[in-house]
């Protein structure tokens, strides 16, 4: 035989298109996949801590009425709206469900003084600043960034908390405001269409002639 | 060569060498799994902490408010004042408007501080219904909630309830309770009685005063007679009708939630 010749074989015409067809849907899958994936929506949202006590709000805040503030009781008056100390608890529990193994945590912490260690569900960056009085007492419901918290068992966090969602509500906030004596009635305004709720929504911008502040140094300070 | 189906030697791609077909399966599967894995990181909440691998200084060596700190043995960073010291905005210098007492006794007037009109009134409705309704009820009958779900703990086998006991809470318009001052009632607010916790931590000095008259509005309305409601002749007698039927059906509900 005479020497080897390679010849393409005719498939191989295939892989040029095939080769564009990948070079078309790769980058755009990646680059999709990075932004869905890596978005604060999938990795923020949903995040559920086992606490060291099992407190429900759909018991206390949801079945018993209890309202927010009984418990958050600084919310109105400063940045922080703090996680109750172990006295507030023991307001009802020295009387209720005393013996309960669930509250053995809470009735150690009574006893010793030391904490209950709670773990922080919503947690912003510490270079971002954030306070609750000042969207609390001008109309924006717990709801607007913590979802039905009365229906949880557990609380977990629902919307993402990052710069985008912040400033999505500081541009446009008329959807999300509310009379400010109503901020802790979660299910206020759930049965309204979205014509009547953006309606009350822009009669209370104007009664408190709200302009939420784009400034970078609003929130970094 | 010889010529075989023309038809058939036309369609290159049955003519691709397995190996492709295998490589192009399998990458399609491998470019499902990711956005499977994120739908269902969106969709099922999770006990983790979120994955961090560009930390941006979003952890800062400092501490904010009820953070950890490990160098202290309760392992709280904030920390209490040292005793014997008082700060300033908790300075109690006039006992008549933070303590409710003048010269040792109850106070019988409320404080300079305080002016009684409907502001007061309508802050203090909205105080009393978020500090003192989950036990004492709506109107101050001692039937709120908490009340209710508690003796129904106690009709329960102790196994159940955890050794529930429950000391009803006072109807605020019992004769009792509305002869007392008001320094009395803003002392028992602040420092609580018997059975009921104190509420001087959760709510600000001026608040209790307003509760205060609020509670006192009640008691008054409680006695009041038609006669001294403008137009009361013409008002249908509604409320007590409304309250009873609002009470069956919580308890008969909360009866049902247990039950299930
Ligand atoms: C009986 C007391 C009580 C009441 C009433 C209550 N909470 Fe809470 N809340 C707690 C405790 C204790 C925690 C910490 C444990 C946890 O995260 O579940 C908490 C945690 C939270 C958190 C999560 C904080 C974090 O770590 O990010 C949010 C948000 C919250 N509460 C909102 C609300 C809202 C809104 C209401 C009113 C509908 C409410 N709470 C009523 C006691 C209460
Ligand atoms: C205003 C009264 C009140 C306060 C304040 C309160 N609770 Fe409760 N809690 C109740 C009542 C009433 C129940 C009983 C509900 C039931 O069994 O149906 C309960 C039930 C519970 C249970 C379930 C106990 C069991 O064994 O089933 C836990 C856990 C609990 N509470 C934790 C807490 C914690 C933690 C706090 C403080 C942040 C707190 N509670 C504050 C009234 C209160
Ligand atoms: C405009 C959005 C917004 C509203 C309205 C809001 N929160 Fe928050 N909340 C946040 C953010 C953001 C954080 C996380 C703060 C941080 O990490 O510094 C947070 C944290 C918390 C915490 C954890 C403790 C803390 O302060 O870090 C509690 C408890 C809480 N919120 C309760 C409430 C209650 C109760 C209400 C309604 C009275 C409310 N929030 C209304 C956005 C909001
Ligand atoms: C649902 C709507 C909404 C969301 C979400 C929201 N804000 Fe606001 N924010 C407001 C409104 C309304 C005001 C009040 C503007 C005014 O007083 O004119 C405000 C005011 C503020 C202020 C100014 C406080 C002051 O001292 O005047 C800060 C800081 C702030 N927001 C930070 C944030 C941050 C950080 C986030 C995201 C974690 C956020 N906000 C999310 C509606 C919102
Ligand atoms: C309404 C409040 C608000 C305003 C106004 C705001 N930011 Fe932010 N910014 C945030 C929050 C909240 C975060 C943290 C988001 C997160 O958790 O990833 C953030 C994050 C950032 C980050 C870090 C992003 C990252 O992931 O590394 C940068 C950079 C930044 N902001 C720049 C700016 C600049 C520049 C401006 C002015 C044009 C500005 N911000 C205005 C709230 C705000
Ligand atoms: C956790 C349930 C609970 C809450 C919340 C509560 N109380 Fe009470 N209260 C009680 C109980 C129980 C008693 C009866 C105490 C006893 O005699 O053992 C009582 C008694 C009283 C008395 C009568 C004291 C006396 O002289 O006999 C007054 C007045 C009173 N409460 C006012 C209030 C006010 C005002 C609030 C709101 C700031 C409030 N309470 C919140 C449970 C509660």
């Amino acid at each position: 035989m005479g020497r080897y010749h390679f010849v393409f074989p005719r498939w191989s015409n295939l892989l040029l298109p095939a080769i564009i067809v990948f070079a078309l849907t790769a980058p755009p899958y990646v680059v999709f996949m990075v932004a869905w994936g890596f978005s604060p929506k999938t990795t923020d949202v949903g995040y559920m801590p086992t606490q060291p006590v099992p407190f429900s709000h759909a018991v206390h805040a949801g079945e018993l009425g209890i309202d927010c503030r009984y418990c958050h009781n600084t919310v109105e008056y400063t940045a922080m709206a703090a996680i109750p100390p172990t006295q507030t608890c023991m307001n009802c529990h020295l009387q209720v469900h005393p013996d309960s193994v669930k509250l053995k945590p809470l009735f150690e912490s009574y006893e010793t003084g030391m904490p209950v260690e709670w773990i922080k569900v919503h947690d912003l960056p510490d270079y971002a600043y954030f306070n609750h009085a000042a969207h609390v007492n001008r109309g924006v419901s717990c709801v607007e960034c913590h979802g039905r918290i009365d229906t949880m068992e557990v609380v977990h966090q629902v919307e993402p908390l990052s710069m985008k969602w912040c400033l999505d509500c500081h541009r446009e906030p008329q959807p999300h405001l509310r009379d400010p004596d109503l901020v802790t009635q979660l299910e206020w305004g759930w049965a309204m269409t979205d014509a009547e709720r953006i309606a009350e929504g822009t009669k209370w911008a104007e009664i408190n002639q709200l302009q939420p502040s784009q400034d970078c140094s609003t929130c970094h300070r | 060569m010889s010529s075989g189906p023309k038809r058939q030697s036309d369609f290159l791609l049955w003519k691709l060498p397995r190996g492709f077909f295998y490589v192009a399966i399998l990458m399609t599967c491998a470019a499902l799994i990711p956005p499977a894995l994120i739908i269902r990181a969106r969709s099922t909440p999770r006990d983790s902490r979120r994955i961090h691998l560009i930390q941006n200084m979003d952890n800062q060596p400092k501490y904010k408010g009820q953070q950890q700190n490990i160098l202290f043995r309760d392992n709280r960073a904030m920390r209490q004042p040292v005793p014997g010291t008082v700060a300033r905005s908790q300075m109690v210098g006039d006992t008549h408007f933070h303590l409710g007492t003048v010269d040792g006794s109850y106070a019988t007037t409320y404080p300079s501080q305080v002016t009684v009109d409907m502001d007061l009134l309508k802050r203090g409705q909205e105080r009393f219904g978020i500090y003192c309704l989950p036990c004492h009820g709506a109107i101050g009958e001692g039937d709120g909630p908490v009340h209710n779900r508690a003796m129904m703990l106690l009709n329960l086998a102790p196994s159940v309830s955890n050794g529930t006991t429950w000391v009803q809470p006072k109807n605020l318009r019992e004769e009792a309770i509305a002869s007392q001052s008001v320094g009395q009632l803003f002392f028992t607010i602040s420092n609580g009685k018997n059975n009921m916790a104190g509420y001087a931590a959760q709510i600000p000095v001026a608040d209790r005063w307003a509760i205060v008259a609020y509670v006192q509005a009640l008691q008054v309305a409680g006695d009041a007679s038609n006669e001294s409601v403008p137009g009361a002749d013409s008002l249908p007698e509604h409320r007590i009708v409304m309250d009873e039927d609002v009470t069956e059906a919580e308890v008969d509900e909360d009866k049902e939630g247990n039950g299930s």
